[in-house]
């Protein structure tokens, strides 16, 4: 199921990826109006807010895939959640810089403790942690488990990480006016969902790239086994 | 289970190795921090139960790190795996015997906390440790899990601290916040948001660990 997504995927993503993103940049570069209060800066807005959706279906995708390769011990789970985890935390590292951008223009500062801030701060560091544990654990199928237990345990924690972040902001004073008033101009809307649609199919793309990458390795070491113990053979 | 628990308890009783480095680094942490940070009598009750925590956090990886380096460097893990236990149960175990390393730790850090920073907190104390027991029941749990998990990649101690920290902050925050209360005198009772994210952490990753430490075991 995951092998013949991959397939698709690489086969038709590119013309619709490309095609859409043209299309994002000339609606928010040429065509969208410019924000009232805000001025030019909002228009990172139709970076930032798909980047960040797209991260978090990225890591929840990747706590699914990973719960189901527990469950079934199939490597093709274990491969796919790796990837939308690693493709998820390049969206989640743009969100952070494009955020960080926005906020020294509009607040004057390039971080704040603010709850949300915070909490994409707190999950950045979660599954940078889930990176670093693959690349120090031995390619093992316990190393996978072990992978895929703390990728479990990341997303369990999101609301934990949110209530808690959440609270403390409260009873501390709020440094920065809430900036969230909703857009309520159609055309302003229109560029978002376009936007985001983009972002979607290029995670999609991206994810399945990284798993093709991922997969020819695994290949590429059984064969490196094969060769070694024909060699000795002979 | 419980043979499980009483080894370890005994390895400790008799070593004393584990409580006496933990100790000495908890120390060390609240006299590091009183140079790091400039406290006096006007913020040391905003600061303190900070510092506490964090000297915790730091002495919790270290012992952590050493639940199943021991069973490893005495090549006593198949033993441990072959016991006629099932994994659960030997997490539960582990948990027990971390959670009771770690609390008489506390109990011997906490008259130096008090002294070092001249906090009055008699009215407060069995509250206080009462949070003390929920924040590393919670510490604990998301630490027994991943110290297998640590052991078995290249950088050991290197990686724990890694996996664990991210996951902890959610109970750090509250369990700082609710001393916090607590030494200013409210009741464990009053903690509102806090005590339910303290208590919920501690339900959802020790129910975690115990389901899932069965994949984490088998080779």
């Amino acid at each position: 199921m995951v092998i013949a997504l991959e397939r698709v995927l690489l086969r038709f993503s590119l013309p619709i990826v490309a095609a859409l993103f043209l299309l994002t940049i000339g609606c928010v570069f040429f065509w969208v109006p410019t924000d009232a209060g805000l001025g030019l800066s909002q228009r990172i807005f139709y970076y930032h807010v798909p980047a960040a959706t797209v991260s978090f279906l990225g890591f929840g995708a990747g706590g699914v895939a990973s719960a189901l390769f527990l469950a079934n011990g199939r490597s093709e789970w274990d491969m796919a959640a790796r990837a939308s985890i690693s493709v998820a935390m390049v969206f989640a590292t743009m969100v952070l810089v494009t955020g960080s951008i926005w906020a020294r223009t509009a607040w004057g500062t390039w971080w704040t403790w603010d709850a949300r801030l915070t909490t994409f701060l707190v999950l950045w560091m979660l599954f940078a942690s889930y990176g670093l544990l693959r690349s120090f654990a031995r390619g093992t199928e316990l190393g996978s488990r072990y992978a895929a237990v703390l990728a479990i345990a990341g997303t369990l924690n999101i609301p934990l990480v949110m209530m808690a972040t959440r609270l403390w902001r409260t009873i501390h004073p709020q440094v920065i006016a809430n900036p969230q008033g909703g857009i309520q101009d159609p055309a302003m809307r229109a560029t978002l969902g376009l936007s985001m649609i983009a972002f979607l199919v290029l995670f999609a793309m991206l994810w399945a790239l990284q798993l093709r990458v991922l997969r020819l390795g695994a290949k590429i070491e059984v064969l490196l086994l094969e060769a070694v113990e024909g060699g000795n053979q002979r | 289970m419980l043979a499980v628990i009483w080894k370890d308890l005994m390895l400790e009783a008799r070593g004393r190795e584990t409580i006496a480095s933990l100790f000495v680094l908890g120390l060390l942490v609240l006299v590091l921090f009183n140079f790091a940070v400039d406290i006096d009598a006007s913020n040391v009750a905003s600061i303190a139960p900070g510092i506490l925590w964090i000297a915790i956090v730091f002495s919790a990886t270290l012992a952590l790190g050493r639940a199943f380096a021991i069973e490893r460097e005495n090549g006593c893990m198949t033993g441990l795996l072959l016991a006629p236990l099932d994994r659960g149960s030997l997490y539960l175990a582990k948990l027990i015997v971390n959670v009771l390393v770690l609390l008489i730790f506390e109990a011997l850090l906490l008259p130096f906390f008090v002294l070092l920073f001249g906090l009055g907190i008699s009215a407060a104390l069995p509250h206080l440790l009462l949070v003390l027991l929920a924040g590393t029941i919670g510490l604990g749990a998301v630490g027994t899990l991943f110290a297998l998990a640590a052991l078995g990649t290249r950088a050991r101690e290197l990686m724990l601290p890694l996996l664990i920290l991210p996951l902890q902050i959610p109970l750090l925050i509250a369990a700082v916040r609710a001393s916090d209360m607590v030494l200013k005198g409210a009741s464990v009772l009053a903690l509102g948001a806090w005590g339910n994210l303290l208590v919920g952490f501690d339900v959802l990753f020790v129910t975690a660990g115990w389901l899932v430490f069965e994949y984490m075991t088998v080779d």
